[in-house]
């Protein structure tokens, strides 16, 4: 402990005051903005339990329905301060409700019949989230400051650029007309160059990341959309996204470009990582015994990595699939009609990173005889 | 007419069987496994008796043993992942359950409930419970690999300097983990935000304040999962650090004793 104290600096100090302030008035703020919200908002004071039914729907599933008596206080608006009564009905599965609880915070809609002199009445539409969320995300950021320190902190930081980005390039998308792949193509650009710059610095190692990861993404969209091309989109069912009013396709392949993205620029700079630190360690070492390697910690990361796609992507839809097999959906209907985007996009995102182990080799190896020369 | 889906698995399949060899094959076929493991669980969930915290765990195991032992073999390298693995699984689990009984994210949003009107949303199962299993599953691939990218340098570490301590050993295996931290969450990063991109569009098209985005439900959820994954691939570092600190210098003073 002692020793741990001495090897703080003035900076550590510093970065600890500044994300402690951060913490606490980033909390102190989500717990009192109810001033923010143009829609009300009530704090629930009371509940009591006003009757339950058993219920069993056309494919005798058995459930329970609770319905709630609610008393909340309004917290903004012109009513703040008064009291609200609220009816909530739940149902024990709670697929599309909640059951809720004193001191929970929900956004409410008055009844338009509610006289001057009577107690004010409504309904709920939903949970305040908010305060949460920012809980969580300090959960998040902590862990991964305690964890990786240093690199943790980069982390932080680059999930934070690339959030921000990537609200940017939505809004212009958005607002403008212009083609949403020529917009994702110059944003993976940047995501690209940012995050392994911001992790690795200025030096070989990166240049030789960055470029295996945009020829391998690039490359990988290619492959993807002439696959699609091939077939005539044939099993690809764009059911799930048909609320947009947007040419499917597009944002279909916008998403799977972005998707596979983080997957590359990690397997890109695996692989470049490895080749810099056998050069560094022996300058003279061969160009074949450079690629033997190469291949031998490809082969390594490929299973692993096309196996984090597919379970991020795939996962998902658990809850969907629940719900069509609950609803004695056909299985083979169910699985085409929920899984068939999630699918291509892992199997696009394996290529991807498949791809991208001898590109990023063959760019290493680029590079690495560039170093030589000088 | 040949399937997308089919032609780009047959394309996958031929690269990586060209660049991997054997192992590329085997990677190849883990993804069939995982996706009858999937397939197994969502089966079982269906059953309103079973506890899908229960399932998930049992399910996260044998995703594990497929990505760790099928396609690396069964070493120690691998079984401290394996452990490891199922440690960080247990713990996180519960706070995941926790966060989304607290925040309300199971089940549907808004936004998805309208095409679903012809289906009968009262079903029995524990939507709370099958919220938790989806973060936790969404984040396993990356866990193992997570594990098995600490354990695996570890015991080169330890082959090189076979008398080297415990604490120094943890400390190598947390020096490795940092440097991989920031990419791995990176990665699952823009997995998410590529499934979700759809939706994010769809708020900006119609026009949502920050306030809507932030409260709901879809991007709670989005951003949950984000931070659960961030928190599990932080967590699984000092563990299997731990671990296989544990198991190699056991191994060592074993082997002396004799």
């Amino acid at each position: 402990m002692n020793r741990m104290i001495k090897n703080l600096t003035y900076k550590h100090i510093i970065l600890f005051i500044i994300f402690a302030f951060c913490f606490i008035t980033s909390v102190i703020f989500v717990y009192h903005n109810y001033a923010f919200y143009e829609r009300p908002i009530a704090k629930i004071t009371q509940t009591s339990m006003e009757e339950v039914t058993d219920i069993t729907d056309s494919y005798d599933n058995e459930d329970q329905l609770f319905t709630q008596r609610i008393v909340a206080e309004i917290k903004n608006g012109d009513k703040k301060g008064q009291l609200i009564h609220l009816t909530n009905e739940y149902s024990a599965s709670g697929a599309y409700d909640y059951p809720y609880q004193v001191g929970n915070e929900v956004f409410i809609v008055f009844d338009k019949n509610s006289k001057e002199n009577t107690n004010l009445t409504g309904s709920i539409t939903d949970l305040k989230r908010d305060k949460y969320l920012v809980i969580i995300g300090w959960i998040f950021i902590f862990t991964l400051l305690i964890v990786g320190k240093k690199q943790g902190l980069f982390a932080s930081i680059s999930l934070a650029v690339n959030i921000i980005l990537l609200s940017y390039t939505l809004d212009i998308y958005v607002n403008t007309n212009i083609n949403l792949l020529w917009l994702c193509g110059i944003t993976v650009i940047l995501f690209t160059v940012l995050s392994l710059l911001l992790v690795n610095g200025f030096n070989g190692k990166t240049y030789a990341a960055i470029v295996a990861t945009l020829l391998g993404t690039f490359i990988a969209l290619l492959i993807t959309y002439l696959a699609m091309w091939v077939t005539d989109e044939n099993g690809l069912h764009y059911e799930e996204m048909q609320f947009l009013t947007r040419p499917y396709q597009l944002v279909f392949l916008a998403g799977l470009f972005i998707g596979s993205l983080g997957a590359v620029m990690d397997v890109a700079i695996s692989i470049s990582s490895a080749m810099f630190e056998l050069y560094q360690k022996n300058k003279n070492i061969s160009v074949k015994a450079l690629k033997k390697s190469g291949f031998d910690i490809g082969k390594d990361i490929m299973g692993t990595m096309t196996n984090i796609l597919f379970f991020a992507y795939i996962s998902g839809s658990i809850p969907m699939l629940i719900l069509y097999l609950k609803n004695y959906s056909p299985l083979g209907f169910t699985l085409s009609i929920n899984l068939s985007l999630e699918l291509a996009r892992a199997l696009a995102g394996g290529i991807g990173i498949v791809i991208t182990i001898p590109i990023g080799l063959y760019t290493s190896i680029f590079f690495v005889n560039r170093m030589r020369e000088k | 007419m040949m399937n997308v889906l089919f032609l780009l698995a047959v394309l996958l399949f031929l690269l990586m069987v060209l660049i991997g060899g054997k192992k590329g094959a085997r990677s190849f076929i883990s993804l069939f496994l995982n996706f009858g493991v999937v397939l197994f669980t969502v089966f079982i969930m269906t059953d309103p008796n079973g506890n899908p915290i229960i399932i998930t765990i049992f399910a996260c195991t044998a995703i594990s043993s497929i990505n760790l032992f099928y396609i690396n073999k069964v070493n120690s390298k691998t079984v401290t992942a394996f452990i490891s693995t199922v440690v960080t699984i247990t713990i996180l689990i519960f706070f995941i359950y926790i966060v989304t009984k607290k925040t309300m994210i199971q089940g549907f949003g808004e936004e998805e409930i309208d095409e679903l009107n012809v289906f009968s949303l009262y079903l029995g199962v524990d939507f709370v419970k099958i919220g938790a299993a989806v973060i936790i599953m969404s984040t396993i691939g990356a866990i193992t690999d997570v594990a098995i990218s600490i354990t695996s340098p570890m015991r080169e570490i330890f082959r090189h300097h076979p008398s080297i301590s415990r604490k120094e050993l943890f400390t190598s295996g947390l020096t490795i983990g940092k440097d991989i931290l920031g990419s791995n969450t990176n990665t699952l990063f823009f997995a998410f935000i590529g499934g979700y991109l759809a939706l994010l569009i769809w708020f900006k098209d119609l026009s949502y304040t920050f306030g809507q985005i932030v409260n709901s439900k879809i991007f709670s959820a989005e951003m949950i999962t984000i931070f659960s994954a961030g928190i599990g691939i932080a967590l699984i570092i000092p563990i299997s650090s731990w671990i296989n600190a544990y198991y190699l210098v056991k191994r060592r003073e074993k082997s002396e004793g004799n």
